[in-house]
């Protein structure tokens, strides 16, 4: 990239600007006024719910109650850093950091392979009948929501009525019921397993259209010279997808405390959180607003949300900076 | 069409179409499962052994569900929001979109950057709940329709989709005097069916799958939603408490957990409805969706 070396001044075209008005500003807006009132009441919405919010942050550092309604949000007394002394001294604190990350990391190592692997595999399948059926049904679950996939869960483990237990039991494989849906130590995998099963095949979409990015024509030069099917899967398809990966990838780091790309964290934390296994289940984002509006400790469930969006941020950014560095320079 | 099938393609056909055929089995079944479940008598669901078919066919689950008042409610409430929040936020985002897509706008940089910081900055729900709560959207069937009405990610689309749109149709309509909003109901509107049909189908199964707002931001009884009256059964289902379970059994042969998979198919068929639509425009709309980041 190298810089124009005279530089020009582009005069906009005017007529006769007024001194009062010298870039014919106010005309230009009054001549445009109705399409000025349609984007201004949009702007006003984001301003009552999303820049004020955004202000409510303060009470994070504020001595608030929910009693002094928006304004207080200003008007109360500042009380520094005494939230975050107060949560980073909480006993539930260091397993609510665990957790959050455990889910997060366990989210992203299982469930982001899954739909590349379900991309190949459907790409092999010759029979384009088969093939549309297997994806239509594997992306149906994105549309349905956690509620319903919480409640397709406890049809099929809950240790009373689930469906799996019945199956085991009536084998003999197993003597008493699985408690999946109450045994912390089993909550992981259950939000693991059903993020695969509700996400996968949504995602298979983008992988899916990156292999249908491949020209045929490798894929023949390499029959001609040889290759068979899983030599041809390695060297050209696998390859053929790499940017789409990376871009996912960095995408799904990004938003890993939200859920990366594998369904919202905190939907499943309170679906499949229960006093039972809630030593496992409870994450920073389920417990600030637990903390927040059951017990109505609002700035101190502000002072929690703020430090999972700080970290939050700062992932996304740099996921960004890299997403950009990554389709800027170019793989080849 | 590589020629013909050597001993690897047999494998590697044989372990795929397997695989494929267990992963299609393993999405489709569970669905299958409530869905024969919701059609069995409860108390014979509860003894186990149900797989292929209803084996005591009952049409009493649906029964006691459409008899229920707090299910009649909620299934109520749920089908206006889904209506009347889908239609606010489709008129909304596309008029705002419609203003924003005008190519000279005067200050478009300011409006674009108050967007775009919106959509990846929040301040929390805890501060969301306090803004609620301090302009009177609390406990009211508007904290499921108004703050909805905006929607970011398809305000970006539906302003690439206005700009395509040739002019000359607009431009003829402003000749023969006719205002902007005219303009936009009229001539833009009509034009933009695919737009509007796809943000429609998007927004409104939002709506109708929407719990979150309903267990936070309300606490009138008669207001819940079909998705927060499933979360509470299925609450009770998966501690095992079986406290309701008893006064259910006394009528109709009806359990909870059959009213829990009954509420489940109610909720579902509705979106299997419109999922062939949904289909047609996802995948266009997603890649957006994954570009925009």
């Amino acid at each position: 990239m190298s810089k124009p070396l005279t530089a020009t001044v582009s005069t906009p075209e005017q007529t006769k600007p007024r001194a009062s008005d010298p870039d014919g500003f106010f005309r230009q807006f009054r001549k445009q006024l109705p399409f000025q009132i349609f984007v201004l009441l949009g702007i006003g919405f984001l301003l009552v719910f999303s820049y004020t919010p955004l202000f409510g942050i303060l009470m994070a550092f504020k001595d608030y109650r929910i009693t002094m309604g928006i304004q207080g949000i200003f008007t109360s007394s500042w009380v520094g850093l005494a939230y975050f002394r107060e949560m980073v001294q909480d006993y539930n604190f260091p397993t609510l950091v665990r957790n959050t990350i455990e889910l997060s990391l366990l989210k992203l190592v299982f469930s982001f392979p899954v739909p590349v692997l379900l991309a190949v595999m459907l790409n092999e399948v010759r029979r384009s009948a088969v093939k549309r059926f297997v994806q239509t049904a594997s992306y149906l679950p994105h549309f349905i929501s956690w509620v319903v996939v919480s409640g397709i869960a406890t049809a099929l483990f809950s240790a009373d009525s689930g469906l799996v237990n019945d199956l085991l039991m009536s084998l003999h494989l197993i003597k008493k019921p699985l408690e999946v849906l109450t045994d912390p130590d089993s909550f992981m995998s259950l939000a693991v397993v059903s993020a695969v099963w509700k996400e996968t095949g949504w995602w298979t979409i983008i992988f899916l259209a990156a292999i249908a990015g491949i020209d045929p024509q490798l894929y023949e030069a390499a029959a001609m010279d040889g290759a068979g099917r899983l030599k041809r899967i390695w060297h050209i398809t696998l390859p053929g997808m790499k940017s789409a990966i990376v871009v996912m990838l960095i995408l799904a780091i990004g938003n890993i405390l939200g859920g990366g790309l594998a369904g919202s964290n905190f939907e499943q934390a309170v679906l499949f959180g229960n006093p039972l296994n809630s030593d496992k289940s409870q994450i920073l984002q389920s417990y600030a607003f637990n903390v927040g509006l059951a017990q109505g400790r609002f700035a101190f469930a502000t002072a929690i949300d703020l430090v999972q969006s700080a970290i939050a941020l700062v992932l996304m950014l740099s996921a960004n900076s890299a997403a950009k560095r990554f389709s800027g320079s170019g793989l080849y | 069409m590589y020629g013909r099938k050597t001993t690897e393609d047999r494998i590697v056909d044989g372990v795929n179409y397997t695989l494929l055929g267990m992963i299609a089995f393993l999405t489709l079944y569970p669905f299958y499962y409530v869905l024969i479940a919701s059609f069995n008598l409860g108390e014979d669901t509860a003894k186990g052994g149900l797989y292929l078919l209803p084996r005591a066919f009952t049409l009493s689950n649906y029964t006691f569900f459409f008899k229920d008042p707090k299910w009649i409610d909620a299934f109520g409430v749920t089908a206006l929001r889904t209506v009347v929040g889908t239609a606010l936020s489709v008129l909304f985002t596309s008029l705002v979109a419609y203003g924003l897509a005008k190519p000279d706008l005067v200050l478009r940089k300011l409006y674009f950057l108050l967007v775009v910081v919106a959509m990846n900055v929040s301040g929390g729900l805890i501060a969301y709940y306090v803004v609620l709560r301090g302009i009177g959207l609390l406990n009211t069937f508007g904290v499921y329709v108004i703050p909805t009405m905006l929607n970011l990610f398809f305000l970006m689309i539906a302003i690439s989709f206005f700009r395509d749109i040739p002019s000359d149709l607009a431009e003829s309509a402003r000749i023969d005097g006719a205002g902007e909003t005219f303009i936009f109901l009229k001539i833009v509107l009509p034009v933009s069916l695919p737009l509007l049909a796809t943000m429609a189908l998007f927004l409104g199964s939002g709506q109708w799958n929407s719990w979150l707002d309903s267990a936070y931001f309300v606490q009138d009884q008669s207001l819940r939603t079909l998705a927060y009256r499933m979360m509470e059964v299925v609450n009770q289902t998966m501690i095992g408490s079986d406290s309701q379970a008893a006064q259910f059994t006394s009528k109709l042969g009806v359990t909870q957990f059959s009213v829990q998979v009954t509420a489940m198919v109610i909720s579902v068929f509705p979106i299997m409805c419109v999922y062939p639509f949904l289909q047609k425009h996802f995948v266009q709309g997603m890649m957006l969706g994954s570009v925009k980041g």
